[in-house]
């Protein structure tokens, strides 16, 4: 990085911490320090939803894995703008009126203290935990490519946020990440008008599309129903809706975006206008990693993007044999240059056959790239059986370090710092509240003054930002841990989406059918966690539906029993 | 504490949208621009792949 670049980083996260301090600067009660007042309007709320779901990996890893595995994990968020619907119509309007805090305050009213308390309870270890990954992440990433030490960057991302969220509250957090999100929509946009500057001057952008096309990078629909294939329009419809409700109607760091509206109508809107836009962003940021594959296509490639595990194998005894392979790679890659070109040549002059001879050879040099890359990771195993063989996480920021100019390497990275403050953001302030709200002001001290309760919610959002830096300085050691943690939420979700569709949906079910619902439904989804082989993913579907069918049955018995 | 019940009995008249006569205007909107894309992402496969 050059000192453009440090320049444009720094101003970046200052901008952001001071701008966030002063627009929280007014936060005397409970109302204006995890409400906002309920004042916003529906554009700041718009952006900070999506600045919240969208973390600092969504803009490293998204790129990576349409340069691995094509454009097809669009499909995953076509079921979010069914569930902006349902939800606009279903929570917004519940939460409005009652005037909650938290999601799980309305749970009281609707069923009982205990049921609130469990839906409480299982948020804090969600997304306490979670809070965590979000820092450690792109850290990680940051300190494989650049170099940086990795304990700095946590502690710096952690710091930075912790101090706006514990000084303004949701006011702060909620205009930063509108801030935030206008420079990673910019840094991208950025970024993809400089890949298609970098294609050889005869490569058009329709050519490098068509390139993308040709080697299957561009498989954004799949119609075809295969329950083995995580990534098709059935599953991303039906189970992206699925996750879509659960985490925008019931996880405190969504809610509390659009609980801070100053009206039904606005909280609407931008729901809303997230369902209308949030598909198209995906499909943008995936289109930006098939152009940074067509963009190798004809300059070479790493034959693995993360250097610190290249480096361990040119360090070890395997030294040579890898040389070799890397020979092979640059052999392999000149190969395929001579049928790209002839590809190219083939689709401009719009001879099928000859595409299709073509198409066929480039894949069979693509093939034989795989191949070499395959022999690389091997060799990195045979090395170190714990080496990360998934340099999925590497690519795009690889490619913006060697090839982006100076200036715009420093936007890129001040991007990614904000995705990743952004989300974590929302998620000390939903912390904070949850603990606050649900737990210390409904369970411990019930008649405190109003300033003790906004004294004591900052303390909560230091404690909740110094445990989640304190987990990301471990999380490098729990090793395969982390990858249960990221499943996590997968282990709650089902459960407490469970809880609010009884809510919502089923009238005649009580606080004790719920409660009883929620305790199986989670028992269920732990057994099957720990005792059976089924994908994380369907977790959500089976807590869920525990939750609700065994409400129902205890609802009906009960009604029985009674006579009602 | 907040009662469930006394918000079905009291409820308060919904905003209207700001644009569009009603909010089942504005859902549909939402919805076609998802069939809209689901069409336009599919022809984008066919033809380039």
């Amino acid at each position: 990085m050059r000192s453009i670049d440090w320049a444009v980083l720094v101003a970046a996260l200052a901008y952001f911490v001071l701008y966030g301090m002063w627009k929280g600067r007014r936060t005397k009660d409970l109302d204006s320090f995890f409400l906002a007042n309920r004042n916003l309007r529906w554009y700041t709320m718009a952006f900070s939803i999506m600045a919240t779901q969208a973390s600092a990996i969504t803009f490293l890893s998204t790129p990576g894995q349409a340069y691995t595995d094509g454009m097809r994990f669009v499909q995953f968020y076509l079921g979010l703008p069914v569930a902006m619907v349902v939800l606009s119509i279903t929570a917004v309007p519940i939460f409005h009126r009652l005037k909650v805090y938290t999601a799980y305050e309305y749970l009281e009213g609707r069923f009982d203290l205990k049921t609130r308390t469990l839906a409480s309870f299982l948020f804090l270890i969600q997304r306490g935990l979670a809070c965590g990954l979000t820092i450690y992440a792109p850290s990680v990433i940051f300190s494989v490519i650049l170099g940086w030490n990795l304990n700095s960057v946590i502690v710096i991302i952690g710091s930075l946020v912790t101090t706006y969220t514990a000084f303004g509250g949701t006011k702060s957090v909620d205009n930063t990440n509108f801030q935030q999100a206008i420079v990673i929509a910019t840094a991208m946009i950025g970024a993809f008008i400089t890949i298609v500057y970098l294609l050889p001057s005869d490569v058009s952008l329709i050519d490098a599309t068509y390139v993308a096309g040709k080697m299957g990078k561009l498989n954004a629909i799949d119609f075809s129903f295969d329950p083995a294939n995580q990534y098709n329009f059935w599953s991303g419809l039906i189970g992206g809706c699925f996750l879509a409700m659960a985490y925008f109607g019931t996880d405190q760091s969504q809610v509390q975006r659009y609980l801070t509206g100053q009206s039904v109508a606005q909280s609407r809107l931008a729901l809303l206008f997230n369902g209308i836009v949030k598909v198209p962003m995906q499909f943008f940021i995936l289109f930006l990693g098939a152009m940074v594959f067509a963009f190798y296509q004809f300059v070479t490639p790493p034959v693995f993007f993360n250097p610190v595990e290249v480096r361990k194998l040119e360090a070890s005894p395997y030294a040579d044999t890898f040389r070799t392979v890397k020979e092979k790679h640059e052999q392999a890659f000149a190969a395929k240059e001579i049928e790209l070109k002839s590809m190219i040549q083939a689709i401009r002059s719009e001879d099928d056959r000859a595409t299709l001879l073509a198409e066929e050879r480039m894949r069979e040099t693509q093939a034989s790239i795989n191949a070499v890359r395959a022999e690389a990771t091997s060799l990195m195993r045979a090395n170190d059986p714990a080496a990360n063989t998934n340099d999925t996480n590497y690519v795009f920021l690889t490619f913006v370090i060697n090839y982006l100019p100076a200036g715009l390497i420093g936007l890129i990275i001040a991007a990614v710092f904000a995705a990743s403050m952004s989300s974590t953001a929302s998620e000390l302030n939903a912390l904070a509240s949850t603990s606050m709200v649900d737990i210390y002001r409904r369970l411990i001290k019930r008649d405190a003054r109003e300033t003790q309760y906004v004294i004591l919610s900052k303390i909560g959002t230091v404690f909740w930002g110094m445990f989640a830096i304190a987990f990301a300085l471990y999380a490098g050691e729990l090793g395969s841990l982390v990858e249960a943690v990221n499943r996590l939420g997968s282990l709650f979700y089902g459960t407490i989406l469970g809880i609010f569709l009884l809510a919502f949906f089923f009238k005649k079910v009580r606080g004790t059918a719920a409660f009883t619902g929620a305790i199986l439904g989670e028992l269920v989804v732990l057994y099957c966690f720990f005792f059976s082989p089924i994908a994380f993913l369907w977790f959500n579907v089976i807590g869920c539906a525990v939750v609700v069918v065994t409400g129902i049955l205890i609802t009906t018995f009960m009604r029985r029993q009674t006579g009602a | 504490m907040i009662d469930h019940d006394d918000l079905e009995t009291n409820s308060v008249a919904d905003d209207p949208p700001p644009i569009g006569r009603r909010w089942s205007i504005l859902y549909a909107i939402v919805l076609l621009n998802l069939a809209l894309l689901i069409v336009i992402f599919y022809i984008f496969t066919k033809v380039f792949e």
